[in-house]
């Protein structure tokens, strides 16, 4: 058990230090509103997947809904902010809020379900609230989406330029992870991982099951929708098609490589896929036709890389770490 | 309302239906045999219609075309289990369900790299008019897809209930342990039902496509409405998996004729929502299957 | 010390090195400004991946087909032009890190794009802030609905289109309508458009019916619509379900007239459809028929050499989507070459809303401080199906 675990907790003392201080250090090497916009989207993703890397590795629940919770918190941002004029720490606090009741009130029902069936109710939720998204065009804009939403502001403070929109995000991305690691040290964590071991010793133990599923879940809807919450902010632009299964797909896939029972993984493996895209953002020179082959092999390159890394590192990323850490031990 | 109106709104349902029958049947016969989703199988109804015209283009005759598209996308899903799947048999489901994603992404995006973004025509099967029965017109083009997936139920039946093979898959459907101790060679099942279902897959995907024609991204929705059939039905016998298609597509049709054609979608999911919040083993699931 | 630990501080420092990198390559093409030699710098913003892969991609080939031609001839006042396309993948947010890039990395005087509404209406934030001149090949009227005075269109927007198609019907005797339509941007675009305006075009909408993009078959709408009784079924989108309502409507007997959109006028359609295209009318620029345009104007020659052009080098006649990238290469290309003195984004913007009289494909431009269409219903006809190929529809 320490073996497996020592990890995240070695990195949850050692790594915040570095983080904040490489993640501080960017805007004062650069001033390139691209690699902000990309390493921003970079964040968004990693503080739902840190949820739903909780959601997987802790409590063993596949959700393949989470890109929904992801467009409630970005619509009630941006209906809030644009069209009510509310502040917009307001306005993320009732998005987040509104994500993680609705999370509540569909987890309730699905303690029920058990593995795909499961997958299929919030897969199915999903759908649903894709054909919300467009139809309520009253709230949401519909098809042609919500647009002049306003920068994220505290007081006086506007946070208006890629680069501090960069550091906002960033700077939730590093609390949410860093408690998250933190809460699985707790004793609910440790109760996390027995419903995912084996439930009937989880209950025997005298942990409830269920609630602590439903508070889990809740929780990683949340998470979703606080990023959802920011992306609006940032973005300034929110239109139904960027909430779409693919994205809940993907999110998924972020979680499994990057291993269960782990948050570094699965952060790792977050980042890697969603620069992917964008790697001219990170390597300067790269001949325009090599981006444009980048770009249009994405997907197969993603999907072999997936592939790829599971075939012969099933561990994920985390089981990576975890060798190379043996390995170091060793010797 | 009348009747032929009714009628015909039933008609349309069953067609659909027997398509998200054919993708669930997929569904369906990997699940029994490993116990994962195969999140590629809505890319073998794609592959079907795609190959199918592919063929068609390189002069094939129209049947031969939907034959050797079968069974390619056959040989592929084959590939599939046995390259991609096989080697973390043991790695557990949520593995090798990402292992299947990622297949699917490269299916996709493969065939929008040799066939082009966009959508391809098949010639009907038998063309002429429609049939017409108690007021409601049938395309001959339906009466295929209904044939065909009759046919391949009725098979899948007396293979499952009758042979030495179909004993071998119902034992790996319940354990892969105690199948093997039997002297079932589980790899071999499961490698074939990898093969079936893909086949079933590009079998859907072939015959629809003169109706609907076909394009590289027409499988995830065939997958999620395959997927919600099969679950509907229970992930059990392919029985199941058709009469959950069946419902779906009449569940979705009547909701156009009755209440609204732009939720359509959301009906029939709320439906299946509320079905399986009641009945959360789907409606002929077993109950308490879970292992211990 | 522990490995994972030097491993962690390696990452980082790798990652902080790739970062430094870009600081400085940054900075530095920001500093390449001036060389009477640099080209002039587009950047174009298309899905060649996603659902609007199939739009896109002619997209891309018109624009680059077209850059070569200038080139060759000597370019813009004696300067080259160069195209820097990105790709959105048919996403919204890709769409936005694409144009800060462009922007940003590539240092652009326009944006040509995006492909669809919800791409181009995602970049106007970028625009507006870089205030450099954005043209859209995307149909939708919010884009120029809601006035922005550094964003152009191409394609004719619905409320061009809708209200030229209605009076068609009327003029034809087919008052009683009904709208069939789908979910996505353009069909619901579409359909409020058609729906506000019917009164006033003198018609009367009887059956209101919609379909999700990738639908497969529209049997049941169609069934309620049959027993409406309708003189002529408006389909209003621009996917390959148009192809399926074609044939479901043929299915059931149906023979009222069927009228569809400007994003019809595919290739794909006549040959999904099949005999079911047979009579399908529809209203849309003059490309299609090329006569159109009178066989002795300048458009005529326009198009008919595009045509021959991109036959010749794709393979395959260029469709609306083509000609709606070729007309915004040749604004921008044609407004460059107008500039006296420096070409800055501004007097780029200037250039381009001065536009008059500029034969495109998709019609004669003329933009104004008001008007970023620049097409009138005068570009528009209305076409039929005739044995496989369309005609003109007196």
């Amino acid at each position: 058990m320490s073996a497996r675990y020592g990890l995240d907790r070695a990195i949850a003392r050692v790594a915040p230090v570095l983080i904040v201080a490489l993640v501080a250090a960017v805007p004062l090497l650069t001033d390139d509103r691209y690699l902000f916009k990309v390493l921003t989207f970079v964040g968004l993703n990693v503080i739902v997947v840190t949820g739903l890397a909780l959601l997987f590795g802790y409590a063993g629940q596949i959700s393949l809904g989470h890109a929904a919770f992801f467009g409630i918190g970005a619509y009630s941002v941006g209906y809030l902010t644009a069209t009510r004029a509310l502040p917009w720490l307001a306005a993320v606090a009732i998005g987040v809020a509104l994500a993680s009741v609705v999370g509540l009130l569909l987890s309730l029902p699905m303690l029920r379900l058990k593995g795909h069936y499961l997958a299929m109710a919030t897969l199915a939720f999903s759908e649903i609230l894709g054909v919300f998204f467009v139809e309520a065009s009253a709230i949401t804009g519909g098809n042609d989406g919500l647009r002049g939403i306003p920068f994220p502001s505290v007081g006086p403070f506007k946070i208006a330029t890629p680069g501090a929109s960069y550091l906002l995000v960033w700077g939730v991305a590093i609390i949410v992870v860093v408690l998250a690691s933190n809460l699985v040290r707790t004793r609910p964590g440790r109760a996390l991982r027995a419903v995912h071991g084996t439930e009937l010793g989880a209950q025997a133990c005298g942990i409830d099951t269920g609630r602590l599923r439903v508070q889990v879940f809740t929780l990683s809807a949340g998470l979703a929708g606080l990023a959802g919450a920011l992306y609006a902010g940032v973005v300034g632009f929110v239109s139904p098609t960027t909430f779409s299964l693919e994205f809940s797909v993907l999110l998924v896939a972020m979680v499994v490589l990057g291993g269960t029972g782990s948050i570094t993984g699965p952060v790792v493996a977050c980042v890697a896929l969603t620069l992917l895209p964008y790697i001219d953002a990170l390597v300067p020179g790269l001949p325009r036709d090599a981006v444009a082959f980048l770009q249009d092999w994405e997907a197969d390159i993603s999907g072999i890389v997936m592939i790829g890394v599971l075939l012969f590192a099933p561990g994920g990323v985390a089981g990576m770490l975890r060798r190379s850490r043996r390995a170091g031990d060793a010797s | 309302m009348s009747s032929s109106e009714l009628l015909q709104f039933v008609v349309s349902g069953l067609q659909n239906g027997a398509v998200y029958a054919l993708v669930a049947l997929g569904f369906t016969l990997v699940y029994a045999s490993t116990g994962i989703i195969n999140f590629a199988q809505g890319e073998f109804f794609m592959l079907g219609g795609v190959l199918a015209v592919a063929g068609v283009r390189f002069g094939l005759p129209l049947p031969l075309a939907v034959v050797a598209s079968v069974l390619v996308s056959a040989g592929i899903g084959v590939a599939l289990e046995r390259f991609a799947l096989r080697p973390r048999r043991d790695s557990g489901g949520l593995v090798l369900i990402i292992i299947t994603i990622g297949a699917s992404m490269v299916l996709k995006s493969l065939a929008r790299h040799i066939f082009g973004p966009n959508e391809m025509a098949l010639p009907a099967f038998t063309p002429g008019p429609p049939v017409i029965i108690g007021g409601a017109a049938i395309d001959p083009q339906v009466l295929w897809i209904w044939g065909l997936t009759f046919v391949v139920v009725v098979a899948l039946t007396l293979v499952y209930a009758k042979t030495k093979l179909g004993r071998a898959m119902r034992a790996c459907s319940l354990s892969h342990d105690a199948a093997r101790l039997m002297g079932v060679d589980t790899a071999g099942v499961v490698m074939l039902s990898f093969g079936l279902a893909a086949a079933l897959g590009a079998l859907g995907g072939a015959v629809v496509a003169p109706l609907t024609q076909t394009a590289f991204d027409v499988g995830a929705r065939a997958g999620i409405k395959g997927f919600a059939a099969a679950i509907l039905g229970g992930l059990g016998s392919p029985v199941a998996a058709v009469v959950g298609g069946l419902l779906l597509g009449v569940l979705e049709s009547l909701s156009v004729g009755f209440l609204s054609s732009t939720y359509k979608d959301v009906i029939s999911l709320v439906v299946l929502l509320a079905v399986l919040f009641l009945r959360p083993q789907g409606l002929f699931g077993r109950a308490g299957k879970e292992k211990v | 010390m522990n490995t994972q630990f030097k491993m962690v501080v390696a990452v980082l420092a790798a990652l902080l090195i790739a970062v430094t990198g870009v600081g400085c390559s940054g900075s530095g093409s920001g500093e390449s400004t001036g060389d009477v030699a640099e080209p002039y710098r587009i950047g174009a913003v298309v899905s060649l991946t996603g659902t609007y892969a199939g739009l896109g991609t002619p997209e891309k080939n018109a624009i680059e087909m077209e850059m070569k031609r200038l080139n060759d001839a000597g370019g813009v006042n004696g300067r080259q032009v160069e195209v820097i396309f990105e790709d959105d993948a048919t996403d919204p947010a890709k769409a936005q890190a694409a144009v800060a890039r462009l922007i940003e990395q590539e240092d652009v005087i326009a944006i040509i794009g995006a492909t669809g509404t919800g791409q181009t209406m995602a970049l106007r934030d970028d625009i507006d802030r870089a205030a450099i001149p954005q043209v859209s090949m995307a149909g939708g009227s919010v884009i120029t609905a809601e006035f922005d005075e550094l964003v152009f269109q191409t394609p004719w927007p619905n409320r061009t289109v809708v209200p030229f198609t209605l009076r068609q019907l009327k003029e034809r005797g087919l008052t009683n309508v009904a709208v069939i339509s789908d979910t996505g941007g353009y069909g619901k675009d579409g359909h409020d458009i058609i729906v506000a305006q019917a009164a006033a075009a003198g018609v009367k909408i009887i059956a209101d019916e919609t379909f999700n993009p990738g639908d497969t078959d529209m049997m049941a709408q169609l069934t309620k619509i049959k027993s409406a009784s309708p003189d002529v079924v408006l389909m209003w989108n621009a996917g390959k379900e148009a192809a399926i309502v074609a044939k479901n409507l043929k299915q059931l007997g149906m023979d009222v007239p069927l009228v569809g959109s400007p994003g019809n006028g595919r290739r794909e359609f006549i040959e999904g459809a099949a005999d079911a295209a047979e009579g399908f009318q529809f209203a849309a620029g003059k490309i299609l028929v090329p006569e159109a345009y009178g066989v002795d104007t300048p458009a005529y020659d326009v198009a008919t050499a595009f045509i021959s052009d991109y036959t010749k080098a794709y393979d395959v006649a260029p469709d609306i989507f083509a000609g709606h990238a070729y007309d915004a290469f040749l604004v921008v290309t044609d407004a460059l070459s107008r500039i006296e003195g420096d070409a800055t984004p501004a007097a780029l913007r200037d250039a381009i809303e001065q536009t008059s009289g500029l034969v495109g494909i998709g019609g004669t431009f003329t933009y104004g401080p008001q008007d970023h269409n620049g097409l009138t219903e005068a570009d528009l006809v209305f076409y039929r199906v005739e044995g496989n190929e369309w005609v003109l529809a007196k």
